[in-house]
């Protein structure tokens, strides 16, 4: 047993050792924060356009930040990808990206959804949106996201958790536009309106709605999209034609981004790679994987032409990020389970 | 005795390497709490109030549910002949090798599908005892079969039936073994956070999480640690208690021989349905589901899902063997060392079970991520920090039945401590290690906060994709990888239970 034990332990190290010598040929490797299946053609398509070999690991974002954070210089990330403008804004406060000067990356991302240091470059867009079903709220009567606290709507509001990160930027958005005692009311008053405990899945609250336990609720739009397409099954793809997404104006824009990380090993790769998840082909491919918006304009995917177009507010991820504590603090002390 | 105990001395390093191992991301942790922040000021606020009592309650519930169903089955298929117990004791498996959370999406799912909210505690603690019942039934059935049957013959000369003989004899018998599992089962409760997360239940794992990463409050989150802490010191202290009251010693040196209850009638069929009922549940789940999502289902690809395969099997053989060995090491010398200080650190050994996955990840980054070690190095230590105690709490319950005297008859006729090792203690632990093997490696299979933390690049196994899948809301695509960690804990369970009857 015990000599086994040790020849466990031996390839294991074995194992630890082989892996940075079979880093010679020319690779990026990233950390991704983003869910698997959605990109992986996307690698595919760059390494045959480049022939740079794309290593991932993906897992979830708090955890990639803290394996990055830890691993400091010895970590054999060249890119890290995350969801949630918060998100990016705090690993770039804790120095995990180096500045990048790329003419193509500042003409393909606009400047909203780019650190204005070049740290990071958002990769796709994607809009908090209601959910409505026609039959119990009149979509025209929400127009912004503060219509939500309006007690018109009381018994019929669904809401996902706290712990959903788009709500959290959600209400740090609200709190740099409109300031604190009008986030904390508007809270209240949604708190007040729900219809059931908050949901912990975008697609179920979908379906609740569709079949009216809800009049309205607060989702990514991608996730309705993905029932229309079939995706789900015949039956989801019912229910999703019952409901409309209505975008408020304006509205919350969150983002993916990515950046070359501090410690790069492989910068000119990692700033190809990125530079190709920016270019506007990519941006087709986001868009017919995932259902998320690119970075200019509204894409060709029929499914999100049916949802319309909105107007972004204009608030930067930076200052999303500066204000993600205080945001879940207000959730927490005003009963957002 | 005095040689014998010179040659003993030497196993006090490996015991402490060991601990220290064990302990280390612990104690980074606690380290890197303290000097984040200062901790005065910090109060567990109504929200840790009401996770501490959600937790409590999971624990509580599924304790109880979990310890009846574990030591029921346990005893039925251990001492009791019914049609199709040999099948059913190795189905058993089953429920433990879905990730709970798979379970829990699956579910909610279904019955969105159908309309129905499926929310809250009870669903939560319905669903882990039947994700965790089977440490009980394993650790109870193993001591049922070991020690159960001669004493139960005798009981039966007697003229005790079997409902008292099971009540009188069987029961205190093999009450460590129950104590044990079901502290283990509680443990496992206490990290739970995928599952507990998508019912909605607030609980201590998701709030150390939250606290911690979201608002960057690592004091508050340590606290929240203490509390979780505070919980298995009670669970480990009252399975010792429980140890200490009913130490019976008796040796199982042959196979168990002696009858077995012969069941028939209807009293068959009720014992068939409690021992088929979990299993049926588990499978039951993933089969509503398809039942309504079937059209969800996506082609994968085979090289894929083999690569994924491989690398979960590779995971948890190294896992398993490594963590058995040290379990080993700390129960034998805690069996031969009288010093408090070994008992104790060996103790402390198992605390890593009572952490949160993704707590115990961020205590081996803080570690390992400085100094460069391997991604598979920092990995199995991982592993085996978290699972030491599932080896160890069947092979100290164990050791407790085997009289001393076993160990001094052997010395005196010659053996040094080695050769008491090899030539005593492991063929009559044999079933204690098979069992504690076949747990570490289904939870290593299905093991997800730490793989998905601390893995090398492009080494996602079955649990990753599993996860992946599910939290993006496509189930469709999570039942097979799924299915595949199903088929690693049976073909585990199919390859090692039988063999717990050949001693």
């Amino acid at each position: 047993m015990i000599r086994l034990a040790a020849s466990t332990t031996l390839a294991a190290l074995l194992l630890g050792v082989a892996a940075p010598i079979a880093a010679l040929a020319q690779e990026v490797r990233v950390y991704s924060g983003r869910h698997y299946n959605s990109d992986n053609a996307l690698y595919e398509r760059f390494t045959k356009a480049t022939g740079i070999k794309v290593r991932l690991l993906e897992s979830n974002d708090s955890a990639i930040v803290e394996r990055l954070r830890s691993e400091g210089k010895n970590s054999s990330a060249d890119v890290l990808i995350l969801v949630d403008a918060a998100r990016l804004a705090n690993a770039t406060e804790m120095g995990l990206f180096q500045p990048v000067g790329s003419a193509e990356l500042m003409r393909d991302v606009p400047l909203s959804l780019r650190d204005p240091n070049g740290r990071w470059f958002g990769l796709t867009r994607r809009v908090r949106a209601f959910v409505v079903n026609p039959k119990l709220v009149n979509p025209a009567s929400l127009k912004t996201y503060a219509d939500l606290a309006k007690p018109a709507l009381k018994g019929k509001l669904c809401l996902r958790n706290r712990s959903s990160v788009y709500n959290q930027s959600l209400v740090a958005d609200q709190l740099i536009l409109r300031g604190e005692p009008a986030t904390r009311s508007w809270i209240r008053g949604m708190v007040a309106n729900l219809a059931d405990e908050v949901y912990t899945s975008d697609t179920v609250l979908a379906r609740d709605v569709a079949r009216g336990s809800c009049g309205v609720g607060v989702i990514n739009s991608y996730y309705v999209a993905r029932m229309l397409s079939g995706q789900n099954g015949a039956a989801d793809k019912a229910l999703a034609q019952k409901v409309r997404i209505v975008y408020p104006n304006p509205a919350h824009v969150n983002v993916s981004g990515a950046g070359v990380t501090r410690h790069a090993s492989n910068r000119s790769e990692a700033i190809r790679l990125i530079e190709f998840l920016t270019s506007p082909t990519a941006a087709e491919g986001f868009a017919q994987s995932g259902f998320e918006y690119p970075l200019k304009g509204f894409g060709n995917n029929p499914i999100l032409k049916r949802f319309g177009t909105f107007k972004a507010d204009g608030v930067s991820a930076a200052q999303l990020g500066a204000k993600a504590k205080a945001a879940i603090k207000l959730m927490a002390d005003n009963g957002w389970q | 005795m005095s040689a014998a105990d010179h040659g003993r001395r030497s196993l006090l390093w490996p015991v402490l390497l060991v601990s220290l191992l064990a302990l280390a991301p612990l104690l980074a942790l606690a380290w890197n709490a303290l000097v984040s922040g200062a901790l005065q000021g910090v109060s567990l606020g109504s929200e840790g109030r009401l996770q501490v009592g959600n937790t409590l309650a999971l624990v509580i519930g599924e304790g109880l549910l979990g310890g009846v169903v574990g030591t029921a089955i346990g005893w039925l298929t251990a001492l009791c002949s019914f049609p199709g117990r040999r099948a059913l004791r190795i189905a058993q498996l089953l429920p433990m090798a879905i990730p709970a959370y798979l379970q829990a999406a699956s579910l909610i799912d279904w019955g969105s599908r159908a309309g129905w909210r499926i929310h809250g505690l009870g669903w939560a603690i319905a669903l882990l005892a039947l994700a965790n019942y089977t440490y009980v039934f394993f650790l109870s059935h193993e001591t049922f079969a070991a020690s159960g049957r001669r004493l139960l013959e005798a009981s039966r000369s007697l003229g005790v039936g079997p409902w008292r003989s099971f009540v009188r004899v069987a029961l205190p018998l093999a009450l460590p073994a129950i104590g044990a599992g079901v502290a283990l089962s509680a443990m496992e409760v206490v990290n739970e956070l995928g599952a507990v997360r998508l019912l909605g239940v607030p609980s201590l794992s998701a709030g150390i999480l939250d606290r911690w990463q979201a608002e960057g409050d690592a004091p508050g989150a340590a606290l929240l640690a203490l509390a979780a802490l505070a919980i298995v010191a009670v669970l480990v202290a009252g399975e010792r208690l429980l140890r200490r009251r009913s130490r019976r010693w008796n040796l199982t040196g042959g196979a168990p021989q002696g009858p077995l209850w012969h069941l028939q009638g209807w009293r068959a069929g009720v014992a068939m349905l409690i021992t088929a009922l979990p299993p049926l549940l588990a499978l039951l789940i993933p089969s509503l589901w398809l039942s309504t999502g079937w059209e969800s289902l996506r082609d994968q690809d085979g090289g894929e899902l083999i690569a994924l395969t491989l690398r979960s099997l590779g995971l948890a053989l190294a896992a398993t063997v490594l963590t058995l060995a040290a379990a080993l090491v700390l129960a034998v010398v805690r069996r031969w060392s009288p010093r408090p200080l070994v008992q104790q650190f060996s103790v402390l050994a198992g605390l890593g079970y009572a952490v949160p996955g993704s707590v115990l990840a961020l205590g081996l980054l803080i570690l390992g991520g400085p100094v460069g070690l391997g991604p598979v190095l920092l990995l199995l230590w991982g592993y085996g920090d978290r699972f030491m105690a599932v080896a160890k709490q069947g092979l100290d319950a164990a050791f407790e039945r085997l009289p001393p005297s076993i160990d001094e008859a052997a010395i005196s006729l010659g053996c040094n401590w080695r050769g008491v090792l090899r030539r005593v203690h492991l063929p009559l632990q044999r079933g204690p290690l098979l069992v504690g093997g076949l747990l570490v490696f289904v939870d290593v299979v299905k093991e997800l906060p730490l793989t998905l933390s601390l893995r090398p690049f492009d080494f996602d196994t079955l649990a990753v994709r599993v996860f992946q899948y599910a939290s993006d809301e496509r189930l469709g695509a999570a039942m097979t990888p799924a299915l595949l960690i199903m088929l690693l804990g049976l073909m585990a369970s199919a390859a090692l239970i039988p063999s717990l009857d050949r001693r």
